[in-house]
């Protein structure tokens, strides 16, 4: 008897140390900031009055928050696709072992190891008008730069380069694994069936890495809304907000504008997103392994 | 009997502990707005002075940059362990009196027999502003700064303009900045004069620009008011505006500080506004010859001051505080300020600082700093209103769309109105509109 409730309370002993590091490092800061979304605390007083959702329905009243969303969308179509895009086509090109597909590997993947902030900075003097480094090999070939972080119209996308530039390589690892777990009988079978180099990707190879794509998919979502190292140092959301995104947002409500309920609700949104992206992906990733087996 | 002082030094290694504790300990956090260097020197000025006395063991705290020891000081106060001194964003410090976290001083002025107009009379006028709210004193100025115009001589040279005569005014300044400029169209080499124009630094350089233009920007004594849609910044916004679109003098669209300081470096810009904080940078880094001069002026010689205050934070017992203060006291010394400033480029606060002799000694060896000193009866306070930050970033980002030619002077300062006013109203609803 003693044995058997012994026994149903060791999986429970086992899960505890790090249920309570998710409890208090993850659970309780959610159930928190959900509570500081419900209450604000009024001009000059220490305590916090229930205020229900007033605090979402001043984010949607916002100019500054529907820009932040409508940019982080344009950074999210920016950025995504074409690091994913970039990643696979690396990894196909590298995936075959050899001393020179190695060092390019390295290469590739030296700008993921580079924190986002150091490489903030470099860019800094990358972008600078007029002197920096681009501008001055754009004057070799003849062509004329721009103001790169100074201008609405350029300034985000000067960002997406970064980020784009940033991830790729990291992504081409995931793919690169997921080449290696590919059954080589079945692209056998499709290059002795006659289909040719195009049609082996497009039906074979990009079917069987659904799995892998739906987690570089999940981790690339989750870097679009959490990475914003490069705002802060280069640009801090300017000019005139072409570059705000939602966690710079929350961020300046939190600590600027001494808003923390709407920082809160908008913190809530953000992570809502996030979890339903991430429930959406992985469902299509277990349906990419089951269909691959 | 030489055993004596061994045995005297045995019982103080003893007792030593014992009254350690009888110490008030403290901690005080401060920011590095500059570069590295200035953290070690305040470490040993805190040194210095907990070898000083008994009393009061002072922990120095680096906390980064002036927001991020903000954000450190207020997580700390809600976390029950407030910092005793802060040395704080001296235009931070209504936003944070207005939120209900700092302490006032004017128990402590009242302790030591003493009155505020008497304690400030020290200080440069320009500074009591900042360090007052509602008539009471909640900081205690400590390290200063106002803008400059910085100049290329060789470039001056180079052009056929005197390099001992720098632009006084605006339309020297225009004239000047054309003869500067080099190349045209489409490929210019070298502009001749460049703004600071990222967030936070236009803010203060258009304060610049509207008080030179007889303006003030904001109301120094009530936070609810700012002068945005006013012909003195009107004024301000269309020199901007010209000076990129009609006398193509500056490059367009938002040039970052650090982008014009390098810029100013490379000899790709003859003249900028920078802060005096930036001196001793310039001073280190720059190979051509340049000079510096007051902020040119419209109708008035006038600039904003910046820079860092001391404050304390709600939460702490009275022996924090009294210790605090005597910290904060020791500080501001005359003779603190007037060594940190030597080290640091800022101006010292106090004016009795620059009648001790190793300061006239300093002023003579540096004609630079000299311009910066006497540009100081000109100061006028930092702007400082309710939501501060957010109310400056509404007029920078219209300013940002001037400089990128997305909208003109005149629409731009009237938007910046608008937003600044919607941004104030909770506070002016509750202030001035709070009618009986």
């Amino acid at each position: 008897m003693r044995m058997k409730r012994m026994r149903h309370a060791l999986p429970y002993l086992l899960l505890t140390p790090s249920l309570l590091l998710l409890a208090g490092f993850t659970y309780l800061p959610i159930v928190r900031v959900v509570w500081d979304s419900l209450h604000d605390r009024p001009l000059g007083q220490k305590k916090s009055l229930f205020v229900g959702l007033r605090n979402y329905a001043g984010l949607f009243s916002d100019q500054a928050f529907l820009k932040a969303v409508t940019n982080n969308l344009i950074y999210a179509v920016g950025t995504v696709p074409l690091s994913m895009a970039l990643a696979l086509l690396f990894a196909l090109a590298l995936q075959r072992s050899s001393r020179v597909n190695a060092m390019l590997r390295a290469l590739l993947l030296f700008p993921s190891m580079v924190p986002l902030v150091a490489a903030a900075s470099l860019f800094f003097f990358i972008f600078l008008p007029g002197v920096g480094l681009f501008d001055y090999y754009l004057g070799k070939i003849g062509l004329r730069g721009a103001n790169w972080l100074g201008d609405p119209d350029i300034a985000l996308w000067s960002l997406i380069g970064i980020t784009v530039w940033k991830n790729a390589g990291y992504y081409m690892l995931f793919y690169l694994a997921g080449l290696q777990t590919l059954p080589g009988d079945v692209l056998e079978a499709a290059t002795i069936d006659g289909a040719n180099a195009w049609q082996r990707l497009r039906h074979v190879i990009v079917p069987l890495l659904a799995p892998t794509t739906a987690f570089v998919l999940v981790i690339a979502l989750i870097n679009v809304l959490t990475q914003v190292d490069h705002v802060i140092v280069l640009t801090r959301g300017g000019p005139s907000n072409a570059t705000k995104l939602v966690l710079y947002y929350i961020f300046e409500q939190a600590h600027e504008n001494f808003a923390a309920g709407k920082a809160a609700a908008a913190s809530v949104l953000s992570v809502a997103f996030l979890l339903a992206m991430s429930v959406v992906s992985l469902k299509t990733m277990e349906r990419g392994t089951h269909a691959a087996s | 009997m030489r055993w004596i002082p061994s045995l005297a030094a045995a019982a103080l290694a003893v007792l030593a502990p014992a009254l350690a504790d009888a110490q008030t300990k403290i901690d005080f956090f401060f920011p590095v707005p500059v570069d590295g260097k200035l953290a070690k020197e305040m470490t040993r000025l805190v040194k210095v002075y907990n070898e000083s006395q008994k009393d009061v063991a002072v922990t120095a705290v680096y906390t980064g940059s002036y927001d991020e020891t903000k954000l450190k000081a207020q997580a700390a106060a809600n976390a029950g362990k407030p910092p005793a001194v802060v040395l704080m964003s001296a235009n931070f410090v209504l936003d944070l009196k207005l939120s209900g976290d700092l302490v006032s001083l004017e128990p402590m002025l009242k302790a030591d027999g003493t009155t505020r107009e008497k304690f400030l009379s020290d200080f440069w006028p320009a500074l009591h502003a900042n360090a007052t709210v509602d008539s009471e004193l909640y900081a205690v100025p400590f390290q200063n700064s106002t803008p400059l115009l910085y100049y290329n001589k060789d470039h001056f040279k180079e052009a056929g303009l005197d390099p001992e005569k720098p632009p006084r005014t605006w339309a020297k300044l225009v004239a000047d900045a054309k003869k500067l400029t080099k190349g045209s169209g489409d490929s210019i080499e070298r502009y001749g004069f460049a703004l600071p124009e990222g967030y936070d630094y236009m803010g203060w350089i258009m304060e610049a620009l509207c008080m030179s233009n007889g303006g003030r920007y904001f109301n120094d004594e009530y936070g609810g008011e700012v002068y945005y849609d006013t012909p003195s910044m009107l004024g301000a916004a269309q020199l901007v505006e010209d000076l990129v679109f009609k006398h193509k003098v500056m490059q367009q669209g938002v040039v970052e500080g650090g982008a014009v300081s390098t810029n100013f470096l490379a000899g790709k810009v003859s003249m900028m506004l920078l802060s005096t904080g930036s001196l001793s940078f310039i001073r280190e880094n720059m190979k051509a010859n340049y000079g510096v001069a007051f902020v040119p002026k419209n109708v008035r010689n006038a600039v904003p001051i910046g820079g860092g205050s001391l404050v304390m934070f709600k939460g702490l017992n009275d022996e924090q505080k009294t210790a605090g203060w005597k910290f904060i006291k020791w500080l501001s010394s005359a003779e603190t300020l007037a060594g940190w400033s030597r080290f640091t480029g800022y101006f010292a606060p106090r004016k009795s600082s620059y009648d001790l002799p190793e300061m006239k000694d300093f002023i003579a060896r540096n004609p630079d700093a000299k311009v910066a000193l006497d540009q100081l009866p000109y100061a006028k306070p930092w702007f400082a209103t309710y939501q501060t930050v957010a109310v400056r970033k509404a007029l920078e980002d219209e300013i940002q769309a001037v400089l990128n030619g997305k909208k003109k002077a005149a629409q731009a300062v009237k938007d910046a109105q608008r937003n600044a006013d919607a941004l104030m109203k909770p506070y002016v609803d509750q202030t001035a509109l709070k009618l009986p």
